[in-house]
């Protein structure tokens, strides 16, 4: 399974803290607040229990005290409900249910024995208390006082603090969110300026004023930067001069050549057969250092540019005299490929010289979307030779039981920079009825 | 038989590729010097100059400014230096066209032959057509381009390639036809193009940053309009 990022991270620990934090806040509050609502309006019920009791006692006290009236006569509101139970026998305002049911024995056995007392209880699926007086001549006034509106106000504020102690943790994660963000932005620079430099420009630095916290991160990320530039400028000046100090002799042994190779007939057989030989090696020389200098430089930045892909092979192919009919383009092929252009024709010409060199000469150069091949009539490529085919100072077989290699060996791993260079690859595949198959994928952009 | 002044500093160089080139069928004046080249371009002019860039004294850029103030020769660049600086700044100074070391003589003897055959086409017979673009006038034959009525002069590439543009009126030339067209390159650098639509700008347009006449299409390449 994959790590969750940091700011992932750091905002759910956020979240979780702030979520236990306001839990617990809420949790007290809740219970505080229930508490004191609880007891005051237990003590108010209370309060009017007695005062209420205090009435009916006198009522009682009288000659012939009807009891309903008495009960009838006390000013009470719609959630009291009044009950007096006298000799074994409940007396109630109206002839509802009895309500006497809702009088818990142990509150009755409690009043009976002469004490007053109150007791919670669910009456109706609602919360409700009641309150026993004991009144005279063995008589127990109860009063049951209806908690409903102060549940549903209790469930209420449960509601509401539970909403508060989401939206805090959600505010929490949101704060760990923005505070990454604000921690990370130097390392999104960091990244930036690190995937500018791999992308060839040299020239990133970050600022080392910028973040007083990261300064050592700035200044070895810029000192790194540094080194790398000048190892890079030492490597490509080498290679400038490398190749200054190589074309300068071999311009030198071109044209003397060229001058000795046109008096052949003149010489003697063997001297014409040495400069014959000279000629050809002066020849593959310099198509050597070409190629170990493009090697040299294939690292650099494509320079990418619209090109039409169908004028690009037919030209590469009249460069190598080859037929243009060669050619065949898939349907689907867009025009103008997004390439560097120098690069792809290198590519694409080494591929065709391969292909006269090794493998019989080419027989099609088949275009797709994002691809070119070339098809040989070739025996195909063995499978030893395969995995290092385009690797460096490779050359194919055919020539090595010729003797007379007259390629560099660099031409496929040319074409493997200059693809890769792209963005793409090559790759070695077998053509339908023998032959090899080199493919090089482009990405379509 | 033409002629040709090579200017090479490197004596082995200078030697070899002179030989070869007189095999070749040209008459060849070697010198080791810029200083020395342009004395005798000035005494016995040559058909074609070829010229190195890294020169002890004055430099090849600075040579071929010198020879361009005063000469529509082609000049080509004969240099081990293959930067893109380097092959920028010699077609900027005036070049036509950058070979780099080492060049198979065959090779510049095609670049060679290229450059004087647009020569030679240029300076035919006398003007019958004017190509007009506006306050531009082109007369193929004649080898003249006036702006506003005041003959400009330009070399003999930049002349052939803005006659390939005017040939086609208003019809967009790629960079790679204008190749082959102008210095008969079937893969050739594109640059040469740029380079020398830059110089041709500085000539033929009031302002060369924004040109009316030869105009860039994005992509595409250039063309030529009133």
């Amino acid at each position: 399974m994959r790590r969750a990022g940091l700011r992932t991270r750091v905002s759910a620990a956020f979240a979780v803290g702030a979520l236990a934090l306001s839990a617990g806040v809420t949790f007290v509050s809740y219970e505080l607040i229930s508490n004191t609502l609880f007891r005051e309006r237990e003590r108010a019920a209370v309060r009017a229990t007695y005062f209420d009791a205090a009435a009916v006692n006198a009522g009682l006290g009288g000659s012939s005290p009807e009891v309903g009236e008495l009960l009838q006569s006390l000013d009470i509101g719609a959630d009291r409900y009044v009950l007096l139970q006298r000799g074994g026998q409940w007396y109630s305002r109206s002839a509802g249910p009895a309500a006497s049911n809702a009088v818990p024995t142990a509150l009755q056995e409690m009043a009976a024995s002469g004490e007053a007392g109150a007791q919670r209880i669910r009456r109706d699926r609602e919360a409700a208390l009641v309150v026993a007086v004991p009144v005279q001549g063995d008589a127990v006034f109860y009063e049951i006082v209806s908690l409903a509106e102060l549940e549903r106000t209790l469930q209420l504020l449960a509601l509401v603090l539970t909403a508060v102690a989401i939206m805090v943790s959600a505010g929490g994660a949101a704060v760990g969110w923005y505070v990454t963000r604000h921690a990370l932005r130097p390392l999104a620079a960091v990244a930036e300026a690190a995937s500018g430099i791999a992308e060839g420009d040299f020239d990133t630095r970050l600022d080392p004023d910028a973040e007083p916290d990261l300064a050592r991160l700035t200044s070895s990320f810029n000192h790194m930067a540094d080194e790398l530039s000048r190892r890079l400028q030492r490597d490509r000046r080498f290679a400038a001069d490398v190749s200054h100090e190589l074309r300068s002799p071999l311009q030198t042994l071109a044209a003397a050549v060229s001058v000795l190779n046109r008096r052949r007939e003149s010489l003697d057989e063997r001297s014409a057969a040495a400069v014959g030989l000279i000629a050809d090696e002066v020849a593959r020389f310099q198509a050597l250092v070409d190629d170990l200098l493009e090697l040299a430089r294939s690292d650099q930045p494509v320079h990418l540019e619209e090109a039409d892909i169908g004028l690009l092979v037919a030209r590469v192919l009249n460069s190598r005299n080859l037929p243009g009919d060669l050619l065949h383009t898939d349907p689907g092929t867009p025009v103008d490929w997004h390439v560097d252009r120098r690069r792809v024709e290198q590519a694409l010409g080494n591929l065709l010289d391969n292909a006269v060199r090794y493998g019989g000469g080419p027989v099609a150069v088949r275009v797709g979307p994002g691809f070119l091949e070339v098809d040989d009539a070739g025996p195909g490529v063995p499978d030893e030779a395969r995995a290092t085919i385009f690797d460096r100072f490779v050359r194919g077989p055919s020539a090595n039981a010729r003797g007379g290699g007259d390629g560099t060996g660099l031409g496929l791993a040319i074409v493997a920079e200059h693809a890769a260079a792209h963005g793409g690859k090559a790759s070695l595949g077998d053509r339908p009825g023998g032959g090899a198959r080199f493919r090089i994928d482009l990405p379509m952009r | 038989m033409s002629a040709v002044l090579l200017i090479e500093d490197d004596d082995r160089i200078r030697l070899s590729l002179a030989m070869a080139l007189e095999d070749e069928g040209y008459q060849t004046h070697a010198v080791p010097t810029a200083e020395e080249g342009l004395e005798m371009q000035r005494r016995q002019p040559a058909d074609a100059v070829l010229v190195d860039l890294m020169l002890p004294g004055m430099d090849g850029f600075e040579c071929i400014r010198q020879l361009r103030r005063t000469d529509d020769v082609p000049i080509i660049v004969v240099s081990a230096r293959d930067d893109t600086h380097d092959i920028v700044a010699g077609l900027e100074a005036g070049a036509d066209d950058y070979v780099v070391k080492p060049v198979a003589v065959k090779e510049l003897a095609a670049r060679l032959r290229a450059l004087r055959r647009r020569g030679r086409s240029a300076s035919a017979t006398p003007a019958v057509t004017v190509l007009t673009f506006g306050d531009l006038e082109i007369r193929p034959e004649a080898g003249e381009v006036r702006l506003h009525g005041e003959p400009v002069a330009v070399t003999r590439t930049e002349f052939r390639l803005l006659c390939e543009l005017a040939e086609h009126p208003g019809q967009v030339l790629s960079r790679q036809q204008l190749l082959s067209r102008v210095w008969e390159y079937e893969i050739g650098d594109e640059r040469l193009v740029d380079v020398h639509v830059g110089r041709l700008r500085h000539k033929i347009e009031d302002s060369a940053g924004k040109p009316r006449h030869l105009v860039t299409v994005r992509g595409l390449g250039y063309k030529l309009q009133p």
